[in-house]
Parts: C-alpha cells; sequence; structure tokens
C-alpha cells in the first residue's frame, strides 16, 4: 500500500494505493499551525473508510510520498532562521541589486524591496577568483575567522556562502565551509557552488541563501514528520516531492530544503502527462489546477515537463528569485474566491483580491460579504446547493443573489443571472490570458494541446477555456480534485547534476567537456545505486545549457550521446539546438555558432511497476435530482441533465447542456459540448463550439 | 459618457483581449530579439493603434517609447502610401515622422480585413545596437545634425508586400550596419511580432465582428477618459513651473540646456496641461527631442504623478495638453535638426521638471527629478581580446539608479533614468567577465548619498572596473554630475555622479563627463551614479525608517541625527523624546 499526501493551502489531500493498484481519494483541511496534524487527519479519515486502526493501515504501507507547501509558507510569512551573507569583498550588495527591473513602470507607490538577507547580516570575504579559474587575490582566513566571531555574536541561525566564480574554482568556498564547521559547528551553512553550480551570481546567492534560511526549520519538520509517521506505525520509505516534478528521500531534502519551494504544485503536469496520453494520445497539455484563490497553469511539451531557473517567491521584480530549476508554474490570483467588483467607469473586474477559505464566498455564511466566483456558479444552477463537496456543506443560494445584485448586477445594470454569467465570463479570460502568457513563453501552441482541468472548481469553466484556446479536449480526470497527489503517486525519484564550463562549437573543447560528462555520469550512476537501490529502472539524460552568441539567456538542449570524439558529435549538437530555437522561439540562425556555458545530467528511477490507477467509487448520498436548470449565456436558462461522474458508463455521450458532479467536483458541459467517460476514470470533453 | 451606455462586460473581455494581443507581441519580441540592448536593457515596445491611428493597447514598455509616436508613425505610413494592402509591412525610424529616434527601429502592419477595410495598425520597436551612424554609438550626442549623425532614416519605408520582404532594402542595411546579423536578427524579431499582433487581431475580428470592435475602441477611449476626468476632478486646482538642466557637453551652451516645464491643473475642465513653450531652439547636437519624445515625456511626467491604475490609451490623453513649439530643443524639429539621443537625456529633463512641478502644485502628488544617465557604469567598452585576437565593443549595464522619492513611498533604487522606468536589467559581473576581457573589482552602494527626505530619492552606486588582458576603451556621456537630481517639497538633492581613474599605483584622477578613457591591465574605471531626489523633508521621514537605514548601514548616525534630526541611545535605540524635541527645533 502506499500514501500520497499534498498540503496545499486549503486542503491536504490524501491518495491511498492499495497493491492491486485500485485508488482512493481523501480530503481534510489544512491545519496552518502544525500541518502535520492535517495530513494525519487524512490519514485518520482513510483508516475510518478502512474500518481499521490507523496503525493498521499505516503498518500495510511501503511508500509515503508528500508534497508540502510549508518550505514557500515559511519565507512568504516571515518565520525563516537568521541567516547571515558571506559574499566576495567589494560585492556585498549582490542580494540587494538582483538583476534589476521592474514591473509596472508607473507605479510609484511601491519601494524598491529588501534583499532576501539584510545587509546588516552580510560578511565581505576578502579573495577573488577570476572566470578561468585562476586566483587573483588569495583567500584571506583570518578575516574569515574574525567573520565567524562575529556571526557567534549575532547569534545567526545559518549560514549562506556565495563568492565570485566558485562554479569554476570552489577552492575558496570549501575552504569557508570548513572554517564554518570548525569554528561554528552546530550551525548548518549552504555553499553556493555545491547546491546551484550555475553562471550569474545573483541568482546562485539566492538560491543558497533560501536554502540557508529554511535549513534549521525543514530539518526540524522531517524530523518530526519522520517520527510522528514511524510513531503511528509507518515502517516504509518517505519521499518528499520536488520542485522538479520528482521525489527525494526526506533525511537528503533536508540537506537542501530548497528542492521543497514548489512541492506540490510540481505534481500537477506529472499527472497531466499521464492523462494526457492514456486518455487521448495527446503529448502535450495545458495543465491547470483550480484553487480557492489560486490559478496554477503548467505545461507538457512533447512529453517533457517544462522548467525554469526564473521562479519568483513573490511578484516579479518585487520578490526573489530563486534561481533554482523548477517546473515552469504560472500562478495568478483567480478562483472560486476571487472577488468580483465594478470600478468608477463601469467595467467589471474579477480578482486579483480573494475571500478566501475564510471568511469564503457569500454562500458559505460564514461572514464572506462580496460577490465571488463561486457564488455566480450557484445562482446559475452550476453547483447544487445541497451537494457541494457530496454535500458536506450547504450553500446558501439568497446570500449569493443578494451579494451578486449589490456588487454587479444593480451597478452594471444587468439581471441577476447576466451578472453572474458576466463573472464566470471576465474570471475565465484571465485564466486564459495566464495560459497564453505561459505558452508563449515556453512555445507551445494551446490548439495542439488537451486541457487537464485539476482542482475541485477546474470543471466549472473548463469547456469555455478549452473553447477560448482551441484546445482538442478538455480532461477533468476522476482524481482531478487532488492533481497534485495523484502526480506524487505517479512520481520518480529524480536529481538534477550540474557544472559549469564555457567552450563554443567553433573552439570546442574536447577534451574539459568530455572529462566532465563522465563526472556528470559517475554522479548519476552513484545515485542509482544508493537512493535509487530497488528501482524497476533508472534513466540518465545529458542537457547543454547553450546560446546563440550575442544571447545573454541560454536554452537547454539534449545531448543525445554524452561523449564527443569529432566535429559530427559537434554538428548533431548545433543541429539540435537549432531546432529547439525554432520550436520554442519561432526562429532559428542556422548559419551561427553556438556557445555552450553549462551541462547537466538528470537521472531517474521509477520506483513504481503501475503507471495510473482507477478511484474506487466512495459512498455517498443517492441522487436525486435527474435535471435541474442551469443557465448559459445567450441562451438563458436551459433544463440540463444532472449526472453522477462516477455512475457513468465508459464511452456513453453525455451531450450539453448537462451538469456532471460528483463529492469531489462540478463539471459543467455547456451547450454544443459532450463528453465521454474513458477507461482511466476521466471525463473528455469534446468542447464543440458555442451557439452565440 | 454615462456609465448606463457602457457595456462593462465587454469592455472587460475585450480590453482583456487587446492587452493580452500585445503582451503576446511584447513576449515574442523580448523571447526572440538578438541585441543585447534588446534583451538587457529591455529597450523595446509593442501596441496597437486603431484604424484612426488613436493608441489602444501597449503591452508593457519603455515608459518613453510609447504614449505618443506611434499614433504620428501609423498617421504617415497611411499618408506616404494611398494603396495598403494585407501583407504590408513599414519599417519606420524616422524622427520627423513621429518615431522617437532614428535607434527604434520599428516594424509597423496595418491590419486589413477581408473585405479590404484597414481595422488596425500594430507596431514593433526596438532599439539597434546599430543603426549605420558615423560614429559607433547609436546615442551620437555631439552630432551637429542629421548628416553628422549618419543614420539611415526609413520614414515608413514599405519592407513587406504580400508577407515577403523586400531585400533591396535588407541589403541597403547589412551594408551600413556594423552589427549586420544583429539587426537582421533584431529585424525577424520584430517582423515576427507584429505577424503574430496582425494574426491574432484578424481571428478576433472574425470572432467578434469588426463593427463590434469599432464600438468597443469608442466606448474603451470613453471609459479610459471617464476615468481620467475622475481623476483630475479629485486633484486640487494649480499651476506651477520648475527647471532641469542638462549638464554641457560639446555643442551646447556652456552653462547647459535648461528646459523649463510649466503644469496647470484644472479640475474644472478636467484638464492637465503641459506647457514647453518657454525653451531654447534647436541645437546644433544630438540631444534634441523628436516631437514623439516630447510629447511622450511631458506625459511620462504626467502619468509618474498620478493614479498609476489609469489606462494610458488616446482615450485617457485627451485630457493631458502638451503645448510645443516648432524647432526648440523639446518641441517638433525640421530635418535636419539631429535627435539622435531624444529618448534619454534632454527628455528626462523634460519629465523630471513636469513632476516635480505637479509635486509643487500639491503634497501627495508628483514625483521629484529621478537622476541623469549613462555614467561609465553604463559605460560602452571596446578593445581587442588578446585571447582570440577578436575586436569586441559592447555596451555593459553595470551600475545605474537614480529614483527618485514620491509622495507614497521611497524610491525604486534601480530606475535607470525617468524615460526607462526601471525596466532595465543589471548585469551579471559573472556573465560581463565571461564575455569580455574585464574585471570587475566591486559593485556596492555608496553610504550617505541617498536623496534625503520625508521618502528618500536614490542612492548612488560605485562601481570599479578594468580590462584583464590587453588595453580597453571605455566610453561615457554622463549627464548628473553638474546637474544633480532636485527634491522636491523640501526633499534634498540626490548625490551627482562623479568618475576617476584610478592608475596603478593607486592614484585617483578625476575624468569629465564626456569621454572614452583607455585603460591599460591594472588601471581601473570609478563609477559613482547619480542618486534621486527626496520627497518631503527628511525631519518628516519616520524615524523607524531612518533607524533601519542606519542599521543596513546605509546611513550613518552622523547623517541620521543631522539630516533626519533622529537621535539615538546607547543602544543604538531611537531615542523618542530627544528625537521630537531635535525636530521640533529644527522646524522653527
Amino acid at each position: 500500500m502506499r500514501f500520497a499526501v499534498d498540503t496545499g493551502g486549503t486542503f491536504t489531500d490524501l491518495i491511498v494505493e492499495e497493491d492491486d493498484g485500485k485508488l482512493r481519494m481523501f480530503k481534510a483541511a489544512t491545519t496552518p499551525d502544525d500541518p502535520i496534524r492535517g495530513l494525519m487527519n487524512t490519514l485518520e479519515s482513510a483508516a475510518l473508510e478502512y474500518k481499521i486502526d490507523l496503525g493498521e493501515l499505516l503498518s500495510k504501507g511501503d511508500l509515503f510520498i508528500h508534497g508540502t507547501t510549508h518550505a514557500i509558507n515559511a519565507i512568504v510569512t516571515g518565520n525563516t532562521a537568521k541567516t547571515a551573507f558571506l559574499s566576495t569583498e567589494g560585492h556585498r550588495d549582490i542580494l540587494v541589486f538582483r538583476e534589476g527591473g521592474r514591473m509596472e513602470p508607473f507605479n510609484f507607490t511601491v519601494p524598491f524591496p529588501e534583499p532576501y538577507l539584510p545587509r546588516a547580516l552580510t560578511f565581505e570575504v576578502p579573495g577573488r577568483i577570476l572566470a578561468d579559474g585562476s586566483e587573483m587575490t588569495p583567500l584571506d582566513e583570518e578575516k574569515v575567522i574574525q567573520i565567524i566571531d562575529l556571526l557567534k555574536e549575532e547569534q545567526v541561525e545559518s549560514v549562506a556562502v556565495c563568492l565570485l566564480w566558485s562554479i569554476v574554482n570552489s577552492d575558496h568556498e570549501l575552504r569557508v565551509g570548513e572554517l564554518l564547521q570548525k569554528h561554528l559547528p552546530d550551525i548548518p551553512f549552504t555553499l553556493s557552488h555545491a547546491l546551484n553550480p550555475s553562471l550569474r551570481e545573483y541568482r546562485r546567492a539566492s538560491s543558497a541563501a533560501i536554502d540557508a534560511s529554511l535549513k534549521p526549520l525543514m530539518s526540524e519538520y522531517m524530523n518530526n514528520l519522520n517520527g510522528r509517521l514511524r510513531g503511528a506505525g509507518f515502517k516504509g520509505r518517505v519521499l518528499i516531492v520536488t520542485s522538479q516534478a520528482g521525489v527525494m528521500d526526506a533525511e537528503d531534502i533536508a540537506d537542501s530544503p530548497i528542492h521543497l519551494i514548489n512541492s506540490g504544485p510540481s505534481m500537477a503536469p506529472v499527472s497531466g502527462r499521464y492523462f494526457a496520453k492514456v486518455d487521448e494520445e495527446f503529448d502535450s497539455a495545458v495543465v491547470t489546477d483550480t484553487g480557492g484563490t489560486t490559478y496554477d497553469v503548467s505545461l507538457v511539451r512533447k512529453g517533457g515537463i517544462p522548467w525554469t531557473r526564473e521562479t519568483w517567491i513573490g511578484e516579479p521584480y518585487r520578490g526573489h528569485m530563486t534561481g533554482f530549476p523548477s517546473v515552469e508554474v504560472k500562478s495568478i490570483g483567480a478562483g472560486g474566491g476571487s472577488i468580483a467588483w465594478v470600478d468608477e467607469g463601469g467595467m467589471l473586474h474579477v480578482g486579483p483580491q480573494s475571500a478566501g477559505a475564510v471568511p469564503g464566498p457569500a454562500c458559505y455564511r460564514q461572514g464572506g460579504e462580496k460577490a465571488t466566483v463561486t457564488d455566480a456558479s450557484l445562482v446559475l444552477g452550476h453547483i447544487d446547493p445541497v451537494f457541494f463537496l457530496g454535500g458536506e456543506m450547504e450553500l446558501d443560494l439568497n446570500s449569493s443573489k443578494k451579494v451578486i445584485l449589490e456588487d454587479v448586477a444593480n451597478p452594471m445594470g444587468l439581471t441577476l443571472e447576466e451578472a453572474s454569467a458576466a463573472i464566470i465570463s471576465v474570471a475565465t479570460e484571465n485564466m486564459v490570458q495566464a495560459i497564453v502568457d505561459i505558452t508563449v513563453n515556453q512555445g507551445i501552441d494551446p490548439r495542439e494541446t488537451v486541457l487537464i482541468g485539476g482542482g475541485g472548481a477546474a470543471g466549472l469553466n473548463a469547456v469555455a477555456i478549452a473553447r477560448r484556446l482551441g484546445c482538442y479536449r478538455a480532461i477533468i480526470p476522476e482524481v482531478g480534485a487532488a492533481l497534485s497527489a495523484a502526480g506524487a503517486m505517479m512520481s520518480e525519484l529524480t536529481y538534477q547534476f550540474r557544472r559549469t564550463h564555457f567552450t563554443t562549437s567553433e573552439g570546442f573543447d574536447y577534451q574539459g567537456v568530455n572529462h566532465l560528462l563522465e563526472n556528470l555520469r559517475h554522479s548519476c550512476n552513484e545515485f542509482i545505486e544508493n537512493t535509487g537501490k530497488g528501482a524497476i529502472e533508472s534513466k540518465v539524460e545529458y542537457f547543454a545549457e547553450a546560446r546563440y552568441p550575442e544571447q545573454v539567456w541560454e536554452i537547454e538542449v539534449p545531448i543525445s550521446s554524452p561523449n564527443f570524439e569529432n566535429i559530427n558529435d559537434i554538428n548533431k549538437l548545433v543541429n539540435e539546438f537549432h531546432k529547439t530555437h525554432e520550436d520554442l522561439f519561432a526562429i532559428n540562425d542556422p548559419e551561427s555558432g553556438i556557445e555552450i556555458v553549462g551541462w547537466t545530467a538528470s537521472v531517474k528511477c521509477r520506483i513504481r511497476d503501475k503507471e495510473g490507477g482507477s478511484l474506487v467509487s466512495v459512498n455517498s448520498q443517492d441522487m436525486i435530482e435527474k435535471e435541474r436548470e442551469a443557465y448559459f449565456v445567450n441562451q438563458g436558462f436551459l433544463m440540463s441533465q444532472v449526472k453522477r461522474f462516477e455512475s457513468l458508463e465508459l464511452g456513453e455521450a453525455v451531450v450539453g447542456p448537462a451538469i456532471i458532479e460528483s463529492p469531489f467536483t462540478t463539471v459543467v458541459i455547456d451547450p454544443g459540448a459532450k463528453a465521454y467517460r474513458k477507461v482511466s476514470g476521466s471525463l473528455s470533453i469534446d468542447p464543440g463550439v458555442s451557439y452565440e | 459618457m454615462n456609465n448606463e451606455s457602457v457595456d462593462g462586460v465587454k469592455l472587460a473581455l475585450l480590453s482583456n483581449r487587446f492587452e493580452g494581443i500585445s503582451r503576446k507581441m511584447g513576449n515574442t519580441l523580448m523571447r526572440t530579439g538578438r541585441s543585447g540592448v534588446l534583451n538587457i536593457a529591455r529597450d523595446f515596445s509593442c501596441c496597437i493603434l486603431t484604424g484612426k491611428h488613436e493608441l489602444l493597447a501597449v503591452a508593457e514598455s519603455l515608459p518613453i517609447h510609447v504614449l505618443s509616436g506611434p499614433d504620428i508613425m501609423a498617421e504617415s505610413m497611411i499618408s506616404f502610401h494611398s494603396d495598403i494592402r494585407r501583407g504590408d509591412a513599414f519599417l519606420h525610424n524616422s524622427p520627423y515622422h513621429g518615431c522617437s529616434h532614428p535607434a527604434d527601429h520599428t516594424i509597423l502592419v496595418p491590419v486589413i480585413d477581408d473585405d479590404g477595410i484597414h481595422r488596425y495598425t500594430v507596431a514593433a520597436k526596438a532599439h539597434q545596437a546599430d543603426i549605420g551612424n558615423s560614429i559607433p554609438t547609436t546615442y551620437h550626442g555631439t552630432a551637429r545634425d542629421v548628416y553628422e549623425e549618419g543614420a539611415l532614416i526609413f520614414p515608413a519605408t514599405k519592407v513587406q508586400e504580400n508577407y515577403e520582404t523586400n531585400m533591396d532594402i535588407v541589403r541597403m542595411c547589412r551594408m551600413r550596419i556594423r552589427v549586420p546579423d544583429q539587426w537582421w536578427g533584431d529585424f525577424l524579431a520584430m517582423i515576427g511580432a507584429a505577424r503574430i499582433g496582425e494574426r491574432e487581431i484578424l481571428e478576433l475580428g472574425n470572432e467578434v465582428g469588426w463593427d463590434n470592435l469599432e464600438k468597443f475602441n469608442e466606448e474603451w477611449f470613453n471609459y479610459s477618459e471617464q476615468r481620467m476626468v475622475t481623476a483630475i476632478r479629485n486633484l486640487p486646482q494649480g499651476k506651477a513651473s520648475c527647471r532641469s538642466t542638462h549638464d554641457p557637453i560639446p555643442g551646447t551652451p556652456e552653462e547647459g540646456i535648461t528646459i523649463k516645464s510649466s503644469v496647470t491643473i484644472d479640475p474644472k475642465a478636467a484638464e492637465i496641461t503641459v506647457d514647453l513653450l518657454d525653451n531654447p531652439d534647436a541645437l546644433p547636437c544630438g540631444l534634441n527631442l523628436s516631437e514623439a519624445c516630447s510629447r511622450t515625456a511631458a506625459m511620462v511626467g504626467v502619468f509618474n504623478s498620478i493614479d498609476h491604475s489609469l489606462p494610458k490609451n488616446a482615450g485617457s490623453f485627451r485630457r493631458i495638453k502638451v503645448l510645443l513649439k516648432n524647432n526648440a530643443v523639446c518641441g517638433i524639429p525640421s530635418h535636419p535638426t539631429s535627435c539622435s539621443a531624444a529618448t534619454t537625456n534632454v527628455a528626462d529633463r523634460v519629465t523630471n521638471p513636469t513632476q516635480s512641478a505637479i509635486a509643487e502644485i500639491a503634497d501627495g502628488l508628483g514625483l521629484a527629478e529621478c537622476g541623469g544617465i549613462f555614467t561609465p557604469g553604463l559605460g560602452v567598452i571596446s578593445g581587442i581580446d588578446p585571447s582570440n585576437g577578436k575586436p569586441y565593443v559592447n555596451q555593459i549595464m553595470l551600475a545605474f539608479t537614480g529614483g527618485a522619492g514620491g509622495p507614497e513611498a521611497d524610491c525604486w533604487q534601480t530606475i535607470c533614468h525617468v524615460g526607462n522606468g526601471g525596466l532595465c536589467y543589471y548585469d551579471s559581473i559573472e556573465l560581463d567577465e565571461l564575455r569580455h576581457p574585464l574585471y570587475v573589482h566591486s559593485r556596492e552602494f555608496i553610504k550617505d548619498t541617498e536623496g534625503a527626505g520625508r521618502y528618500c530619492g536614490a542612492r548612488s552606486a560605485y562601481s570599479e572596473y578594468g580590462p584583464i588582458r590587453g588595453k580597453m576603451d571605455v566610453a561615457y556621456i554622463s549627464d548628473g554630475s553638474k546637474n544633480s537630481a532636485k527634491g522636491v517639497r523640501g526633499g534634498l538633492h540626490g548625490t551627482p555622479s562623479q568618475h576617476y581613474k584610478i592608475s596603478r599605483n593607486g592614484d585617483r584622477v578625476e575624468l569629465t563627463n564626456v569621454g572614452v578613457v583607455s585603460l591599460e591591465v591594472g588601471e581601473r574605471i570609478v563609477s559613482m551614479t547619480t542618486g534621486g531626489g527626496g520627497y518631503g523633508k527628511p525631519i518628516e521621514r519616520s524615524p523607524e525608517m531612518v533607524l533601519h537605514d542606519v542599521n543596513e548601514n546605509y546611513v550613518s548616525m552622523k547623517r541620521a541625527e543631522e539630516v533626519y534630526k533622529v537621535v539615538f541611545d546607547e543602544l543604538g535605540s531611537i531615542d523618542v523624546s530627544a528625537t521630537e524635541e531635535l525636530r521640533s527645533t529644527s522646524a522653527t
């Protein structure tokens, strides 16, 4: 038996996989003061469902896979360790200047951001390495020891070290590490070259700073998690989801907690890739996850999951770039709790403000007094007030009507239903624009994808989004409400090893590159033999980070065989670069040579012998309604058939207007759209065209 | 213009669609451009104009690029070409016909519906690495006229017909432009971005109907105008004039160029007027403004000063009047006046006094002055790299600050110059050292250099660099060493820029504000950037903010006490009563 738990902002999702591959899904409220409590709660409710006690349930488990927002929350709420920053003399403001840039050029109400680590805790280390790795100025060890004395005085809890060019000659950084170990033995530290050996000092420094600041907290969290699981009877392996859409052992991740920044959302495309393939044989997908306050978009491109090193914590240019590879996820403030409002010029806006889970939409009757997207869906008859979350929470239609009339319909001179439909349309358009942004940046045409709708509220406008973008199908996986947890269940042990080594296609350094690739191969094999022991299969892929000579940003190009013998091997790489450049940016320059800056080996070990899995139907109240009135734009209220998700027959077509409901989700099938149940359990919807 | 007639839903949906299209154009141009000035300084823009040449939607772009200018360019395209067809594209960089300055090559594509009607024009503009000037810079500040400047000028020249490029023009450019491959790469990127805009608008027109789109245009402009009317009606009535002086360079009077901007806020008429009539005639140098930059620089000053969420399009522009004189240094230039550096130097000296004047009209409005541009921290480095024998020439974006204090917040430190709005990226030192035979000794903020105020202007940034092998030339034209950024409403000036050469024995020699400096290995150049002005009196600054600056080693305790009148006790905490007392005696 296996458990996958994803702790999100509002809900903690659990998927249990039985030994025959059957899946069960459970949800509980997230408990921010002690997130492990919420996690244990989901396990308790699973035990209840299986009618055994928790110890017995856990003792059957061999794997526990966990995604958590604990690390990112600690950063956002300022609960990280008191951390010092050691940089090269003359360069103490690396974290202050960052890489420049600004959003909203006319907005002078937002001051320049504070650095991730305060300047007061920044110390300059004398000693300088140059771009070719040579030492210009030796490391002043006495000065380093003086700095360490100051760190003691300041009672810092962690230390980040980033020296210029440590990626080509790490002697100085390593020596500083030794001195820290010796003179400050109980304080954790991060060396930038060891954590993130990449060019560009700000990104490397930022990675090191974020990592170091999380170390005390996350080692405690991992110990706590391990202890409580073991204490409750779990004897198997505990794996943690990383930003790179893989998993790592809990003990290892405590040593480099920066891997946790996107833990959770990074798993949505893993699920998405599986369902796109199994349901519609597509290898490209737009994967969406609709929460209460945020809408996350990630991608699958030709079977791969695009990643980025430009992940921001907070807003671009105002927050902190992690500089660390992560699955690319674009997040906007849009979801069921997004608030609808009309500005002084009479234009309707939805979000970015959100009523969140507390007080939540007006219909929750928990003090919410603003019109939200969920209120609009309720008024339109898309959500059933007595069958929300399988009937766990009864919604109050009258409260929704009241706030929509007051906040939107009356100020705009619209009927209640027109106003509600308008709220959904504007929210849909906001989501569409988020998808357009990320697909342009990754060179993907949404018309060549399927849309994967994850999150409980995805089905409310998945058809509308698919129509706007021209997606071939909208797929609502049966486990869509726990898309990330499902992805965690399918994930592999992964790790990326990187080296910086500059060379060009014209003056290629055969010896240097082959030596480096050999080292990378060795690291991967070590990983396979230790961490990956017992895996079903293992795979190593190599990549070059390259660019055209005048360019300043690199792109990643696969290397088919990690050994360069002659000009043919180089030509292969150069051609692959031209092709990738064209895929991403629609143009290339086939006459030009290339420059290679970095080299990566990515190792993956598969630990699960199955691919997907289908959900066991859970007991829920019987269907009462067979049809009800639902409102559609330009068509008004139409009598729409209402179907239970889990009782749909394979291949049976549900023709819109229709509503398909489960205890976890509601899917609106607009007139003109058709839905089919797939073998995997998914609902695949042909969006068709609207009758407008 | 009453709210009842507005369809606020269509407005929301379609404005979002058009903004999305312009953003898609911008993202495409950003990702595909080849030259560093496009990729690093983000010196590019994309926008959509109506068939009547009104600015409809703009991707987040350099402020000085787009508010006014694209409208005049689109109009010139039609006036020069009576028979435009789908598939046409035009190259435009003429400052006499609406372009900002000749370095900003622009591709204009008319969007023609299936019936042959010209519905929209899309524009993609990108500053080029080289445009064939007489010397290897795109900012020829000392050029007597356009002939000495030397750029090829394209006044809406047709470069594509039926989606096919006219290679005659490409060959002309390749024979004249020093980095033809980079130019060609950027040309393709601009064409690509403009064609994406065209394709998406054609799809939108077919989906929604062209007449509905026309209706939307007008509603969108009315909505935007109404937002502007409401905003201006809430401002106090007032009039103020401010002056700002560009440092002298060859070709300018000895005292430099002083620009006067007079701003009138008329809440009754719901109008803001910027009067630039009382200004010198065009000068025999490359600092004169194009009409596009004269108007835009004034409008940037206005939009920097009021609610930032107001839409920026032809509708809101109806409420801003900019008065310009023919053939002035900041007016409407006549050929062959050179406008080579029209987007930066004098343009900054138009925007700065405009926003300062608004600040002087009422507390809570406007902005202090931002600092000048082009210290050696933004120098053009060149030489021959002995490791491969190849010549190199490149502008480095090593250090710049200049942000102005505002009515609600401290500055954005790295604004670059007011017309850039802070979009410019900072170079990575490792990347610069990898690309060039360069050694960057240090880069950091300088203590006690902020433009003190209730809200502070930027500090100076220090950078020190030189060649690691071979000889290196550094070229720069620094504005702001004589005329620093002024504060407003009692805020203090920013620190002026300074430049030094450090010889091998450690001697420091001060450098002039314009120059080309040769450095040998072991010699270094020092650049201290111009800071920004403060907003409001320093004694009005919250003591907690002063304490924070002290703790972070930006401000010394001595300066905190002398300038901000904040007193600390032995433990370094604020002595509240002593501070109150000192502040009350200082105020009187």
